[in-house]
């Protein structure tokens, strides 16, 4: 198994900008502040985190529709943080996007046929006759009629579109493909459809995802190692047995605590924990730990002092996290949550 | 006596097209201090469910039919002026996205004394202590100057809380709530969840909660409706739902979750999509996606009967309860073989 990708210290940084003649840069909005990781060919990362987060941005900036503001990203070896648009172009051919809205990303304009033939086109790869055919063939994988190549958009529902974009991200063969949050605008029976469609798909091609989303259940049936982002930073990493039985963060107990369960008796016995608060604005920071306002671990003097580091767990050093006080184990409720081991820089 | 009682409520739109039959029949009662939990995918008639209670669907376009009681009064078909003066009064109402319910030109607190003073018969300085109040037991800080505030200042989060203050200012016997977590993050919903049901309790208020969410029905309902094709489907109390499901299309709706506390490689899928409400099938709504079909399926429509367990949980199947009974067991075996593997 080789490392498809390396994103080292990616950070994503968009102005803030005051006068209308002559614009100072007046802040930063620091969208993506720091994230490292790897990605083994053929392995699943899911990437889960609210609003806010930069998980899309970090997204982004890895498939290079933006341009990192700092940091490096190697895909199969090579730097491609500054690349131009012709170096990136075949590179491009590898690395391949799906997106979130199933109505916005595909050209109303322009029929599936078009729209799924476009990669090839873009890239000069075949004849038209072959390109007709590769694009009927992954009509026909991702579970359409491949009689409908001369339909619009319109014409099809939610789920339909949404395999439109995966035939479109797959027709030229990638190795990585990015999933922004693909299912999110599906109903419940719809999205169990394309979750297996990608599981199929990644065993059939031998794919490499990148799988954003924000809820938890999705992430956990479709990764092989998750990784939690809390304002532009990643807060807790690791294989998705260990962050889910036993995380470390207190953010990723909170996110995990939030989740309804699909089970009454099982969402009453359990107690929750509830976060105070919004997620603060990425124009202004909390100091140090981001999450620090919210958290119910929150020392003074220690928590928003000290940037905490993603250091490795002692069971399992693949499993790292980002704070002063991890939760020493799971579950745990708001109450345990809040009695943080004393701290011998506190004045008692 | 139920404080919403709904009977054989039918609504149907005109269309270019032809009739879109959005609700079919949809019978139901709400009592106080419970919460209903609507459960259903696009189209499938839970909203306009609602809307037609409230009366808020355009007559020009729409042809309604069944009663709908409130406290005991009918008020399906009644004039705008009587309705006024329910609506946003003793059934609030609050709907999915927060930024296109509010008006983005007016501040939040003009919005929310104007909800007051339509009502009552006060100041507007009274008006205005009443907004403050509400918008200290939705829980957003700093209430007295933030009620000076339009809704782009506020987070998704904030916004829903507004929405709700204002559903809840005048004190409703019944909140009305259309998807009212969807568009928010799951620590903001965990958060909103947990304030409604505070609410609730203090006020003796009945809520409906419609959602495609089941995390959430099984979280906050105490019975359940699941809508498919502008009919009720199944219903229970959410105990009863959960533990015992008894129609395929709930079946595959559960198994569809994918769950926190399980692994499997592959989740159980509903083929194809939710039906035409302009041409539904013959029959069963749902038999051109069932696994159980058979020929009965496909002439006869199944009556909403109570099973085997009791008068409390209806559905509609034409299997026979044994033959129901084999498949549930049978998946819930698969299920709790899975859970084994994940623990």
């Amino acid at each position: 198994m080789s490392e498809l990708l390396v994103v080292e210290n990616l950070q994503k940084y968009f102005p803030v900008t005051r006068g209308a003649i002559f614009q100072r840069e007046v802040g930063q909005v620091k969208a993506v502040d720091g994230v490292s990781f790897t990605l083994e060919q053929g392995e699943t990362l899911g990437v889960v985190g609210e609003s806010g987060c930069g998980k899309s941005t970090m997204a982004r900036c890895v498939a290079r529709l933006l341009e990192p503001t700092g940091g490096r990203i190697i895909f199969e070896g090579n730097d491609i943080t500054h690349l131009n648009r012709s170096g990136m172009r075949p590179v491009r051919r590898d690395m391949m996007m799906v997106f979130q809205d199933p109505y916005a990303s595909l050209n109303a304009r322009k029929r599936v046929g078009a729209i799924v033939g476009e990669p090839l086109e873009v890239h000069g790869l075949g004849t038209t006759a072959e390109r007709k055919r590769r694009v009927q063939e992954l009509l026909e994988i991702v579970g359409l009629n491949p009689e409908h190549y001369n339909r619009f958009p319109h014409e099809f529902s939610g789920g339909q579109r949404q395999r439109i974009g995966i035939a479109r991200a797959l027709v030229i063969n990638p190795k990585l493909v990015i999933c922004d949050e693909p299912v999110s605008a599906l109903d419940v029976s719809v999205q169990a459809q394309i979750l297996n469609l990608l599981k199929d798909l990644q065993e059939q091609f031998d794919l490499t995802y990148i799988f954003i989303a924000h809820d938890l259940n999705v992430v956990r049936h479709v990764s092989d190692r998750v990784m939690v982002m809390y304002l532009g930073q990643p807060v807790e990493t690791g294989g998705k047995q260990d962050l889910y039985t036993e995380p470390k963060h207190p953010y990723t107990g909170a996110l995990l605590s939030a989740v309804p369960i699909a089970d009454p008796a099982l969402g009453r016995a359990r107690e929750q924990i509830v976060l105070q608060g919004d997620v603060p604005s990425p124009l202004n920071p909390p100091a140090a730990c981001h999450f620090h306002p919210r958290c119910p671990r929150f020392v003074d003097g220690k928590c928003n002092v000290d940037t905490p580091e993603l250091t490795p767990a002692a069971e399992s050093p693949d499993h790292r996290y980002a704070c002063h006080f991890p939760l020493e184990r799971w579950p745990m409720d708001e109450s345990e949550m809040r009695r943080t081991p004393a701290f011998a820089g506190t004045a008692d | 006596m139920a404080i919403l009682e709904v009977t054989d409520l039918q609504t149907r739109f005109r269309t270019d097209d032809g009739i879109v039959k959005a609700v079919s029949g949809v019978s139901f009662s709400l009592e106080r201090g419970q919460t209903l939990g609507v459960v259903g995918e696009s189209g499938s008639g839970k909203s306009v469910t609602f809307l037609t209670v409230m009366g808020l669907v355009d007559p020009r376009h729409s042809e309604v039919s069944g009663s709908v009681r409130f406290d005991g009064d009918e008020i399906l078909g009644s004039g705008n002026a009587r309705l006024q003066k329910i609506r946003g009064k003793r059934i609030g109402m609050i709907f999915q996205d927060p930024m296109t319910s509010l008006n983005p030109v007016k501040k939040i607190g003009w919005q929310l004394e104007e909800a007051v003073l339509l009502h009552n018969d006060v100041t507007r300085a009274e008006a205005r202590r009443r907004a403050i109040e509400v918008l200290v037991e939705v829980e957003i800080p700093h209430a007295d100057s933030r009620v000076d505030d339009y809704p782009h200042q506020f987070s998704g989060g904030m916004r829903q809380r507004v929405m709700i203050a204002m559903a809840l200012i005048n004190k409703p016997e019944v909140l009305i709530a259309d998807e009212p977590t969807t568009a928010l993050d799951v620590t903001t919903q965990a958060q909103i969840l947990r304030l409604m049901k505070k609410l609730q309790d203090e006020h003796e208020m009945a809520i409906v909660m419609i959602t495609h969410d089941l995390g959430v029905v099984a979280e906050v309902a105490h019975e359940c409706l699941v809508m498919y094709g502008g009919r009720i489907v199944e219903q229970a109390k959410v105990d009863d739902l959960f533990a015992k499901p008894e129609m395929p299309y709930t079946w595959g709706l559960l198994g569809s979750l994918p769950r926190i506390n399980l692994t499997s490689d592959r989740l159980e899928q509903i083929p194809g999509q939710p039906p035409s409400l302009l041409h539904p099938p013959r029959g069963c709504s749902f038999h051109p996606r069932c696994a159980y079909v058979f020929d009965r399926c496909r002439q006869e429509l199944p009556e909403l009967t109570p099973g085997a367990i009791g008068d409390d949980h209806l559905f509609r199947c034409h299997l026979a309860d044994e033959d129901r009974a084999r498949i549930w067991d049978a998946k819930k075996a698969a299920l709790e073989a899975s859970e084994g593997r994940a623990a």
